[in-house]
């Protein structure tokens, strides 16, 4: 009895029920703003008295001055050192295509062969001579030559800042605490906020281009070299120094060729990330394969595939030959002996003598700067073609009863209900909720970001188009976690499926944005429905990546001390891992949030309308206010995206 | 082992009052009555650890210093003080006659590449080099010609043995090895100070007494000073002339081996001592008293002789032995002295 009554009166801690918590009050504010929708629709758009209506006029206005300014015969100062970058920008670029129009053909062949065999190998060096071979079938010769050209300065200007930032980021933790919020900044930027500024100061033409690709391809390079910097053990930097070294040989001696695999990583990395813009550089003057593929998606959707085809095994090729190269100079496993290195040395300058000669007989034989003998240009167009006309057959199963379902199915049940949702909706009541549930979800700081970055929104007079890219964005991320949750958990479950999607995700992680939409241009053809799509493929691999280093990262002892009180594998799944996961996927939905809308802003080229299609707008009809102002509203979408669920993650590992 | 004391000799070494603070407002703490706070304390109160705390010691040449204490009592810390890799937060380090704490860039890099040398726990060995140009790496900062340097990284690595090792690199060798390439790019650069961070604890206690052994040969044969620190009591009674032994920060004792064994300062120095058998440690001179008259025939042993040693003849002697200092007597130890001193172990 007594025992009873001492029970009763001690009270439970009973965990509280999920609708008492934050996903209740979460469930409240998303009901609420249905009542709002069903009862008032429509009845609330932005109003105008809180719209800024003039800031297009007044950046155009900027930019006539500024172009009136700078063409003027003899500009001030300013102006002049201003055009002369830009000149040297254009120059670069065309100082490298001369140099392999210079080499003929078969010199670029050679050279780029024997590079990637002498420092890479065998098997880096043949998928080099392969994609050779398929630009001269692709019959893009030119075109690669241009794009890899643009590339190359872009990559070689990107490591000249970066590396040397890199390196005092790796020295000085105070540096690196400077620049680390303005990298992770200039990462959360879709690439399609910054093409309308850039084009304003600079101009359409390879200039920009190369600016674009810098501003996406410099954090990589400084990131990766700080971090190969700061792998240097200090007990070496310690050695060194009480050993009497200075600074300078400290950094020369020791960390530099002690990070030297993680500097090649570096340049691997900055030539992946400076080539997935070169698609994008396409639509600001970059020439090449990009040019071809955003003139060819509507004229000649086959001349977009090919040149999409060509970059992706540019993007391929690459990647191998440098993380070859990375690998086969890791001091730590690389002994050379001094005869090896002496044979090496000869190998070396046969090489260099190989490529001098072939140099030389192709002037003779008047080889040419470009490979026009034969291509399999229009034997592959047929083939393509063909394909096209079949995926685009109404009457078709794949049409009839795959895509084009699939397609509907997207845009019904998911872009156009959440479309009206937020679009049709009062404005204040879709703000306040928004701003409500990212304070649910992350805290009061990323609800205020989100509150003020909203407002910037509605105020530049964007509302209404981020509210719609705002759609699209949740129903791919949706998508997204879906794909990668499963996907993931699965593939830190299984070995064989963790070893069957490694080279898939390989691949999908190489490829530059803009390819992955594409294919879906022309399979599934219903508005937005391809950005959505690609903006999947090209997030999903990270989300999976993550969610399975997450699940693999638990520890093996809290699964074995599960296991060991009888708890079945599901539930060691669901109970343990996943849980003890949560960070890692979290991290994922961050990452995958940001990824997802860089790809669908880019949709807006190809009919996801929006603020995309604004700035695409903007850059092909010289609109540059109206693309300047979608730009801003990107960018304030990306940012509100980026705080309300990282602050998920901050949250709770502060807690 | 060289003797103890520097009678009328200048120390090589000279350490006054070293502080080390580590924490934000460091230079704040001392001067304030903050300092004779606890470590506990103190960073309770403002945050900062005191790593090292009012450390003073002089080296003489050719003498081996051994710093010694528990984990995070400063060692590390103070020895890095020494040359400057960490800033002492105050006090004064003499090295050769120079002051290091007033040095100026210049003469710090001067004094790093001439005077001193340095061998650490975890080797920090460069793994893009080979042995030779490891050893060869003092003298490549200073300057000096490849051809010239190698010679003398060869003829140092025949000193400690690796002379066939010389092409391969640290991450094919041993532990024991690669130690030795850091005792030989110490050694390469003709010090006069070596500094031993903790060289041996890394290494396996079988390894570790031959490293040992190593250094106390190379000991002999350079006569270097070095400071030594350790965690090792045995290492520590093996290798040192004069043993510092830390706690928190502060030196509770400093003295001979013998003045350690014999009377520890405090329980702390007591608690480490313990377990060392005394006899093992304690020499006749520690043991022996004045001889009286008639007491001057007895056998000899010199006066450096541990008590363990002298026992087989002292208790087969009918009389006391006589110590003798070169080829003076300087005391005299009987039975009783012997069985006291033994008698003595394990309290
Ligand atoms: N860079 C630093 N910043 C702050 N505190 C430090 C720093 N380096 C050392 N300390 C602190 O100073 C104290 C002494 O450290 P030190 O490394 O000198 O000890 P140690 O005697 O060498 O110990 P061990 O035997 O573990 O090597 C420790 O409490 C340590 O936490
Ligand atoms: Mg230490």
């Amino acid at each position: 009895m007594a025992v009873a009554e001492a029970a009763q009166r001690i009270p439970h801690p009973l965990p509280a029920p999920w609708w008492r918590g934050k996903s209740g009050a979460a469930v409240l504010v998303v009901v609420a703003m249905l009542i709002a929708f069903l009862g008032w629709r429509n009845q609330g758009h932005w109003p105008a008295a809180l719209t800024w209506n003039s800031v297009g006029p007044h950046l155009d206005r900027f930019q006539t001055w500024l172009s009136d300014n700078r063409n003027v015969p003899d500009p001030n100062l300013a102006f002049r050192a201003f055009n002369g970058l830009a000149n040297f920008l254009d120059h670069l670029v065309a100082w490298s295509t001369r140099f392999f129009h210079w080499l003929t053909w078969a010199g670029t062949v050679v050279l780029g062969t024997l590079l990637v065999l002498r420092f890479g190998g065998r098997r880096a060096a043949l998928g080099v001579l392969a994609a050779f071979a398929s630009f001269a079938a692709l019959g893009l010769w030119e075109e690669s030559v241009e794009t890899f050209s643009l590339m190359l300065a872009a990559v070689s200007l990107s490591l000249l800042v970066g590396v040397p930032l890199g390196v005092l980021a790796g020295r000085s933790s105070r540096f690196n605490r400077a620049v680390t919020p303005v990298l992770d900044a200039m990462q959360i930027i879709p690439a399609f906020a910054y093409l309308m500024p850039v084009v304003i100061l600079f101009s359409v033409g390879p200039g920009a281009a190369v600016v674009t690709t810098m501003i996406y391809a410099v954090p990589p390079a400084i990131r990766i070299t700080a971090l190969g910097i700061r792998g240097v053990h200090p007990n070496t930097v310690e050695a060194a120094t009480a050993l009497g070294s200075t600074r300078w040989q400290v950094l020369t001696k020791v960390q530099l060729p002690l990070a030297r695999r993680m500097l090649l990583l570096s340049v691997n990395q900055t030539i992946l990330f400076a080539l997935s813009m070169v698609v994008i550089a396409g639509l600001i003057g970059g020439q090449g394969l990009g040019d071809s593929v955003t003139n060819g998606l509507y004229t000649d959707p086959a001349m977009a595939i090919f040149a999409g085809a060509a970059i992706v095994i540019m993007a391929i090729s690459l990647d191998r030959a440098t993380e070859a190269m990375a690998n086969r100079t890791d001091p730590a496993h690389r002994h050379l002996t001094a005869d090896r290195s002496r044979q090496l040395r000869t190998y070396t300058a046969a090489c260099a003598a190989a490529v001098g000669l072939t140099v030389v007989l192709g002037h003779v034989l008047n080889a040419g700067a470009d490979w026009s003998r034969w291509t399999a240009q229009d034997w592959l167009r047929q083939y393509v073609q063909r394909g096209l006309d079949y995926v685009q057959n109404p009457s078709t199963f794949l049409f009839r009863d795959l895509t084009n379902p699939t397609g509907n199915f997207i845009v019904q049940h998911g872009i156009q209900p959440l479309r009206s949702f937020f679009i049709e909706t009062p404005w204040p009541v879709t703000l306040i909720g928004l701003v409500l549930i990212a304070f649910l979800l992350s805290g009061l700081r990323p609800a205020l970001i989100a509150l003020v970055m909203l407002f910037v929104v509605g105020f530049v007079g964007e509302w209404t188009n981020a509210m719609d890219t705002f759609s699209q964005v949740l129903v791919a991320t949706v998508l997204t976690v879906i794909v990668g949750f499963v996907l993931g958990v699965w593939a830190a479950e299984n070995r064989y499926v963790s070893r069957a999607l490694r080279p898939i995700n390989d691949v999908l992680q190489t490829l530059p944005q803009l390819v992955y939409i594409i294919p879906f241009i022309y399979l599934m053809p219903v508005s937005g429905v391809p950005g959505i799509v690609a903006s999947v493929l090209y997030a999903a691999p990270v989300m999976i990546r993550l969610v399975q280093r997450g699940i693999e990262g638990v520890s093996p002892e809290t699964v074995e001390a599960a296991t060991a009180y009888g708890a079945t594998r599901l539930q060691v799944l669901l109970k343990v891992k996943i849980p003890l996961a949560r960070d890692a996927i979290m991290l994922g939905v961050n990452q995958a949030i940001i990824m997802v809308l860089a790809v669908v802003v880019i949709g807006g080229l190809v009919g996801s309308g929006a603020l995309g299609y604004e700035v695409a707008q903007g850059l092909q009809r010289n609109a540059f206010g109206l693309g300047v102002v979608a730009s801003i509203a990107i960018l304030a979408l990306g940012i509100t995206l980026d705080r309300v669920t990282q602050g998920r993650v901050r949250a709770r590992t502060q807690a | 082992m060289a003797s103890s004391n520097g009678n009328g000799r200048t120390p090589l070494i000279r350490a006054e009052g070293i502080w080390k603070i580590f924490g934000r407002n460091a230079n704040k703490v001392i001067g304030t009555p903050d300092v004779d706070l606890s470590r506990a304390e103190l960073r309770e109160k403002t945050g900062c650890v005191a790593a090292v705390r009012d450390v003073s010691f002089d080296v003489y040449p050719g003498e081996v210093f051994v710093v010694m204490g528990l984990s995070g009592s400063g060692k590390s810390t103070l020895v890095r003080t020494l040359i400057r890799l960490i800033e002492p937060t105050a006090g004064r380090v003499e090295i050769d006659g120079r002051d290091v704490t007033a040095a100026s860039r210049d003469q710090l890099l001067q004094m790093r590449r001439h005077t001193s040398s340095m061998v650490f726990q975890h080797f920090g060995l460069l793994a893009h080099r080979t042995v030779l140009d490891n050893v060869a790496f003092g003298l490549e900062v200073q300057g000096v010609a490849k051809s010239e340097r190698h010679a003398r990284a060869q003829e140092v690595l025949r000193l400690v043995g690796l002379e066939d090792a010389a092409g391969q690199f640290p991450d094919e060798l041993s532990g024991g090895m690669q130690q030795r390439v850091g005792l030989a790019r110490a050694f390469a650069v003709d010090p006069k100070v070596m500094l031993d961070a903790e060289p041996f604890s890394a290494l396996d206690p079988l390894i570790r007494r031959d490293m040992q052994d190593e250094v106390i040969r190379l000991q002999h044969e350079t006569g270097k000073t070095m400071v030594f620190i350790t965690h090792d009591l045995p290492e520590a009674l093996r290798l040192g002339d004069q043993i510092a032994i830390m706690r928190d920060g502060r030196v509770v004792q400093l003295g001979t081996p013998e003045e350690l064994v014999g009377s520890p300062a405090d329980d702390y120095v007591a608690n480490f001592v313990r377990d060392i058998p005394r006899s093992h440690v304690l020499t006749l001179r520690w043991i022996m008293r004045d001889a009286k008259p008639g007491e001057e025939d007895g056998p000899k042993l010199d006066v450096a002789t541990t008590v363990k040693r002298a026992v087989p003849l002292i208790s087969d002697s009918e009389r006391p032995v006589c110590a003798v200092d070169g080829g003076k007597i300087v005391g005299v130890v009987d039975k009783q002295a012997v069985l006291a001193a033994i008698a003595g172990e394990g309290d």
